[in-house]
């Protein structure tokens, strides 16, 4: 517990007094969106690849184009089983997925004012999936993208979730003088299918 | 509508001309201005340097000399500045209250309080603009590139109706030039630095006359272009929009 | 020592002074590209001001209300006076769980509480995964930017550190060869790590989880793949609800580097299953800066580093001379607040132009609080006898008309007729490198006077 209380005391007299908490009044920011547009423009901002698809076979036919030298791979859409060499159930410890080349998951939720997208514990069986994977394919309806981070938290209140992460592109440093790498310490690459 | 004049201690003292150049241009406009022989300084150099304490006097010599003004205008951003947000430490007298409103920087006076654009100048050169941070960022005399909206500035919209007047581009439009006070003094390499960097953005945009709203910047860059004899030279805003070349 | 006397040992080296001021120009100015696309941008950041403001007016309640919730989730909240507490608690906990190998990733907060060299004294790895950190790691340095911690080291520098730490080959300075030796090192790291440290961007009372923000991942590959979790929190880094996540995420990251969002934005709530994870919450002198009404608003900052990029000083002088945990306009406004004496020079690291208060997200009032810093610290500080004997000169000088006249006649003459060695000597700092005006022979008053008499005549 430490100093809790000593702390506490001492934040209640000094802190102001009371004000208004301010309304966040989503009407100022509005401004008609092409949501799929947007989130395209916006997903290679980030430095992510956009590509359509229509079915879930589709998918995992064009990744297997895309990817064509993947060995340990892990999808989530459904009737893909013969796609995954691994079985997550019978996984020890997160440590074993080292060595996974290609994720594929899919997901509700993306934004298009900054080409991220929601993924979570309802989505990923071990958190450190989307990370530790060399190559992340996200999947994702059209319908499910929303304009505005207001809109995507609106959504979210009522997906509870234990963990979750919005993902913007792949993982990428600038801390070399500035020059801006792709593939820091999680995925090397993003891939995004959309699905109309 | 009396309006009261106050030339910065610097200007007083170092560069009249810009005084010169402020009041003919007002009378120029048919402004009735009038010059308080009594004024001094408006306390800037030592609240700016940590002294605020010291400069009660200063303030209150200030409102005593320009109290009995419908308006108050100087050539100085800075000083307009000054007078408008740290005159808070004198007590808040009808008086105080009511300079403190009606102090304007010289542009911003006559393009919002006279309402004239043209003033009938001629300038046939190059010029860049410095938009001193005071007036910038602290009167808002023109959007900075720091904040989203409308943009615009008072010293451009004046200068555009000037005859012969070429407005050059800068690389960073509203950079800090590093005077900044003591600062200038205090904190000399970095100062000097900022004004050289400065000095190069005009250089590489051609210009041929810095101007501004402020002599103290002016100043900084006029010592170092001195001193390292550059084809550079600068001129108050009243200057210019006094001349007739 | 000084400001102004570590900036100008950095400024001997003018090509290096103008690299470090395009690098950090070049972050300003995606920033501006970034923002000046965003509808309602000054909304936002009245809202994030607003939200910020009022959080701090009931602080003490939400941190309870988070601190309710995170248990519930089953997270473990300690709190922490002051850093030896903070690092003591991090150590017990480590203890606890046998943790010898820390993976930490960035947090400005164990910067604050030097807990690096305390882990280290009590014979635990503690390994900076950020690249940045962990360049100034290797190189033995402190950060000398909040979100570009190596923005101080060229390439090549770099490349030596690497190739003398990590054995890595001669690259001339390669980015992309040397972050991919850096992914490899650090993920034998993250592999065999037992514990992970990380900061915490916001911390949400409505439901008790909290978000960490970054480009690498790396906050991620340390919290899921080891056993503990340790996130140490200021105590202002509490936001009311989930919603206004929606803020601070839009302006974030954008005022940081220009990007829309960060690659990663983690919302941690509950530990992943047979792992423990813990929060600690940090006072640290946070309390002493809220009973400042003036210097509060401080309090409001989310860390984006914008107040840096933007601030000519700054950019001119490095990070380090600011010789404190955080640099540049931010830090010159909380610094003070902890150590008058030590930082009272940095206060006066600034023209007061402005441009930090523009640029920061949460409207943090900074250049007025740097003009208020300064009313103290002239008051509260030892001055040097000359600086205050020529103010209160000043003062007097400008309070008074007539001996306002004489002083700058006689200024006006020393100008004129004093040879040009003798005005740009030695003391006078102004002329080292820039003359000083000639000085007119008659000044405004006197020619006012004149003109007056003409027109009498
Ligand atoms: S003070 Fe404002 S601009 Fe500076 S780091 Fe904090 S939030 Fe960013």
């Amino acid at each position: 517990m430490g100093s809790r209380n000593q702390i506490l005391e001492k934040i209640k007299s000094n802190k102001p007094e009371l004000l208004d908490l301010p309304n966040i009044d989503i009407s100022l920011f509005e401004e008609n969106l092409d949501l799929i547009k947007e989130f395209t423009k916006k997903v290679e901002v980030v430095g992510g690849n956009i590509v359509t698809a229509n079915s879930n076979e589709d998918i995992i036919h064009q990744i297997e184009k895309i990817f064509p030298d993947s060995k340990v791979k892990f999808s989530n859409l459904e009737n893909t089983q013969s796609f995954n060499t691994i079985n997550l159930a019978t996984l020890h410890k997160p440590h074993d997925l080292e060595n996974l080349d290609l994720l594929v998951l899919e997901s509700k939720l993306a934004v298009a004012e900054n080409g991220s997208i929601w993924v979570s514990d309802n989505e990923i069986p071990v958190r450190v999936l989307p990370f530790i994977v060399q190559h992340l394919v996200l999947v994702l309806s059209a319908k499910d993208i929303v304009p505005y981070m207001h809109q995507a938290y609106d959504k979210l209140s009522n997906l509870d979730s234990d963990f979750g992460v919005f993902i913007a592109g792949p993982s990428k440093t600038a801390d070399i003088e500035q020059s801006l790498v792709i593939g820091a310490h999680g995925a090397l690459s993003l891939t995004i299918f959309l699905k109309e | 509508m009396k309006v009261g004049l106050f030339i910065p201690c610097y200007i007083n003292q170092l560069y009249p001309q810009v005084g010169i150049a402020t009041i003919e241009l007002l009378e120029k406009l048919n402004v009735d201005v009038g010059y308080p022989s009594g004024q001094t300084c408006c306390g800037q150099p030592m609240a700016n340097s940590g002294f605020e304490y010291e400069s009660n006097g200063a303030c209150s010599n200030f409102v005593e000399n320009f109290k009995d003004f419908d308006y108050i205008v100087t050539p100085s951003g800075s000083c307009a500045y000054h007078v408008k947000k740290h005159y808070d430490i004198i007590p808040q007298t009808e008086e105080v209250i009511k300079v403190r409103n009606n102090v304007y920087e010289l542009c911003d006076f006559i393009l919002n309080i006279l309402k004239i654009k043209d003033l009938g100048a001629s300038f046939p050169y190059k010029i860049g603009v410095h938009k001193s941070c005071h007036g910038l960022r602290g009167l808002r005399l023109g959007s900075c590139s720091e904040v989203v909206g409308k943009q615009y500035s008072y010293i451009e919209e004046l200068l555009q109706e000037v005859k012969g007047v070429e407005l050059m581009p800068l690389s960073r439009t509203d950079e800090c030039c590093g005077f900044g006070g003591t600062f200038a003094v205090t904190e000399e390499a970095i100062s000097v630095k900022m004004g050289k960097d400065k000095i190069q953005d005009h250089l590489d945009s051609g210009v041929e006359v810095i101007t501004a709203t402020d002599t103290s910047c002016l100043m900084h860059l006029e010592g170092l272009i001195n001193r390292n004899k550059q084809p550079l030279k600068v001129l108050h805003i009243a200057e210019i929009l006094n001349s007739n070349l | 020592m000084s400001h102004s006397k570590l900036a100008s040992i950095f400024n001997k080296d003018e090509k290096r002074v103008d690299w470090h001021d395009k690098a950090l120009w070049f972050v300003r100015h995606k920033r501006d590209k970034s923002v000046h696309n965003v509808k309602g941008w000054e909304e936002l950041r009245n809202l994030g001001h607003g939200i910020k403001a009022h959080m701090l007016s009931n602080l003490d309640n939400y941190l309870i209300q988070f601190e309710e919730n995170a248990k519930k989730n089953g997270v473990e909240v300690h709190w922490a006076a002051n850093d030896e507490e903070h690092n003591k608690l991090i150590v017990d906990i480590l203890k606890e769980n046998n943790a010898k190998k820390i993976v930490k990733s960035k947090s400005m907060l164990t910067e604050e509480c030097h807990l690096n060299p305390f882990l280290e004294a009590n014979d635990i790895e503690v390994i900076d995964t950020d690249l940045g950190e962990r360049i100034v790691q290797l190189a033995k340095e402190r950060p000398s930017h909040i979100v570009l911690p190596a923005i101080h080291k060229n390439r090549h520098e770099v490349d030596e550190l690497f190739q003398e730490h990590l054995g890595t080959k001669p690259c001339d300075g390669d980015p992309q060869y040397l972050t991919g030796e850096a992914r490899k090192h650090l993920r034998e790291k993250f592999i065999s790590a037992d514990a992970a440290i990380t900061g915490v961007n916001f911390a949400i009372a409505e439901t008790g989880g909290f978000v960490v923000c970054t480009n690498e991942g790396n906050a991620d590959m340390g919290a899921h793949l080891a056993p503990v979790h340790i996130a140490c929190m200021g105590v202002e880094k509490i936001i009311p609800k989930q919603e206004h996540l929606g803020v601070f995420l839009r302006l974030l990251a954008r005022s940081a580097t220009g990007q829309p969002i960060t690659t990663y934005s983690s919302h941690f709530k509950k530990p992943r299953k047979g792992t423990k994870m813990h929060i600690i919450i940090v006072d640290n002198g946070r309390s002493e800066q809220l009973s400042r009404p003036d210097f509060r608003a401080s309090l409001h900052c989310i860390r984006c580093g914008a107040c840096m990029n933007t601030c000519p000083i700054y950019r001119r002088s490095g990070g380090h001379s600011y010789d404190a945990t955080i640099p540049g306009p931010i830090g010159s406004i909380l610094s003070p607040g902890k150590d008058l004496k030590k930082y009272s020079t940095l206060p006066f690291a600034s023209t007061l132009c402005g441009s930090c208060s523009d640029v920061c997200p949460v409207k943090i009032d900074i250049h007025s609080q740097l003009y208020k810093w300064r009313q103290i610290i002239t008051k509260e500080t030892p001055q040097p006898f000359i600086k205050k004997q020529s103010m209160k000169a000043m003062g007097k000088i400008f309070a008074n008309p007539s001996q306002f006249e004489i002083v700058g006649k006689i200024a006006r003459w020393s100008l004129r007729n004093l040879p040009k060695a003798v005005i740009n000597s030695k003391p006078n700092a102004w002329g080292k490198a820039r003359d000083l005006p000639l000085g007119p022979k008659q000044s405004f008053d006197e020619w006012f006077k004149e003109r007056e008499n003409e027109k009498k005549s």
